[in-house]
């Protein structure tokens, strides 16, 4: 594809040599199937999915790995939103945990940043130095109570030392705008043992529904 | 220090053997394996043993005496043998020579040459697997390897001695024979664009660099050695200009007839690295070894450039009769 094109700025001439280096095989996929290039060439049909405002983007590390549990409803769009708003708010990728190993939905997703729901998993991609979005559990009853939170998957982010943050999700599964709150990092356990995990899990639970109950809009149902 | 190599034969055993002789501190080299080296050996020793000899290969071993073993003599089906023929002579030669080195009294390390093939592909499986990752094959291929590492870890435990299992990435490259590099560069290559996950790929002369510094770090365990970044086969095969033919399901069995009838095998470890991917953590290796393989990308470019082959310019003089 001619440059001289891209610098004339001649409409579709970006897409074309997006399209154009895909044919020639010249584009990245990492080790976990992130496609960073097919996210881009994605972005503007996630901007007319979802219209996304984070806040205390600050609170995540600039570099290294780090554990976003995040709460979920319905758990759709979610894993999505939290990929999409923290890319836009910090130039990041979010690895979502949770993709089922089954073909043709496993690998489509794991292209956009999904990642297998496995400590030792989460603990490699830890170790490389990436943002892992870990999901409480569904609670479609209630949008103002955070689910469970699976101990065992913590167990990564006490073995490679990342901090653990909360983030609150606000927003409809069927609306386009979406809330996402950055909490502070939960204050890591020092005295270890077989309990550690238990008590990451629970100061972490209990981060993200405070997180949740100040983020919620007072006036929810108006 | 005395070494050991099997499958000095190979396109890795022989590179191995000349890194080697480079070594002042590398006494004494004794080699064996069923082909002939495939370059020049300068002061290594060179035995052909059938793999199912036991008795040449245990006497050999013995009167060596070897400090430190390099067991090469791994048979990757469709490289240079049947299936079948791979995997009998894969365990019968890490049985004798092993099972022989274990009783040498000089023996100081024993380094196998194994493959992340040994995780396997299964359901659920890791994407990244560490060293910490139990074994689990899923593949002939791979069950070969970990049977390998098993004897190794056996002898070591009898003679006490440290077991360095070189887990490497499929390894290709312009010269080594390889079912994965023949089948990648046929004209029309079958891709399942809609299962696929992404795979790393090794060089041949990573491989080697890798397993001679094994033999000196005297490392107890296994090692990944793979280096960074992954491609999707629908990704190498546009990388190097071939057609990619989509495949899904029973499509694979005829795929595989028609790419075996062009001299291209599929063995069922090479098609599940295609289908369901095949990498794994490396970063033990690198900082152990200190090693930097080169990336996947750069394997591939080199795979289908081919630097390495020299092509001589006639020179129109016809030698006279």
């Amino acid at each position: 594809m001619s440059t001289s094109l891209l610098r004339r700025g001649v409409p579709g001439a970006q897409l074309a040599a997006h399209v154009h280096r895909r044919a020639r095989g010249a584009f990245d996929v990492d080790e976990w199937g992130l496609d960073p290039e097919l996210v881009s060439l994605a972005n503007p049909v996630f901007a007319l999915r979802w219209d996304i405002e984070v806040r205390g983007a600050e609170q995540l590390p600039a570099v290294g790995g780090a554990v976003l549990v995040f709460n979920r409803r319905f758990g759709i769009s979610e894993p999505w939103v939290v990929a999409r708003g923290i890319r836009q708010a910090t130039g990041r990728f979010v690895r979502t945990v949770g993709v089922p190993d089954t073909a043709p939905i496993g690998p489509f997703v794991r292209r956009f940043g999904g990642v297998l729901d496995r400590t030792d998993e989460i603990a490699g991609l830890l170790r490389a130095g990436q943002l892992v979005g870990l999901p409480m559990s569904r609670d479609v009853r209630s949008r103002e109570r955070v689910g469970h939170l699976e101990v065992e998957r913590l167990e990564a982010a006490l073995e490679t030392g990342a901090p653990v943050v909360p983030v609150a999700l606000v927003g409809r599964e069927l609306g386009r705008a979406w809330t996402i709150v950055v909490g502070e990092p939960v204050p890591p356990v020092t005295d270890g043992g077989p309990l550690a995990a238990a008590e990451l899990a629970e100061h972490t639970h209990r981060a993200a529904q405070l997180l949740l109950d100040e983020s919620l809009p007072t006036s929810w149902w108006f | 220090m005395r070494v050991l190599i099997t499958g000095m034969g190979g396109e890795l055993g022989t590179r191995v053997a000349n890194l080697l002789e480079a070594d002042e501190s590398v006494t004494e080299i004794l080699g064996m394996d069923l082909f002939p080296p495939r370059r020049r050996i300068v002061r290594s020793e060179f035995h052909r043993v059938e793999p199912t000899d036991r008795r040449k290969a245990v006497r050999l071993v013995r009167d060596f005496d070897p400090e430190v073993i390099l067991h090469l003599g791994v048979f990757e089906p469709h490289s240079r043998t049947s299936p079948s023929e791979a995997r009998r002579g894969t365990a019968a030669s890490a049985v004798s020579v092993l099972g022989a080195a274990a009783k040498c009294p000089s023996l100081q390390a024993i380094v196998v040459r194994s493959g992340i093939e040994v995780y396997g592909r299964s359901r659920g499986a890791p994407t990244r697997p560490d060293e910490a990752v139990p074994v689990d094959p899923t593949s002939p291929f791979g069950q070969s390897l970990a049977h390998v590492e098993q004897v190794a870890t056996e002898a070591g435990d009898v003679a006490g001695v440290p077991v360095t299992a070189v887990r490497c990435a499929p390894i290709v490259g312009p010269s080594i024979p390889s079912p994965l590099g023949r089948y990648l560069r046929l004209p029309v290559v079958a891709v399942d664009p809609l299962s696929e996950l992404p795979f790393s790929l090794l060089h041949q002369e990573d491989a080697c660099t890798a397993l001679v510094a094994a033999a000196r770090a005297g490392h107890d365990g296994p090692l990944n050695v793979v280096g960074p970044g992954a491609v999707t086969a629908s990704q190498v095969v546009l990388m190097g200009r071939k057609v990619p033919l989509p495949v899904f399901g029973p499509g694979w069995w005829a795929a595989s007839a028609i790419a075996e009838l062009q001299g291209a095998p599929l063995p069922p470890h090479s098609r599940e690295l295609l289908i369901r991917g095949c990498t794994a953590d490396g970063s033990l290796a690198r900082a152990v070894l200190g090693i930097e393989p080169r990336s996947t990308h750069d394997v591939v470019t080199q795979l289908y450039r081919w630097d390495s082959v020299a092509r001589p310019e006639p020179s129109g003089q016809v030698a006279p009769r």
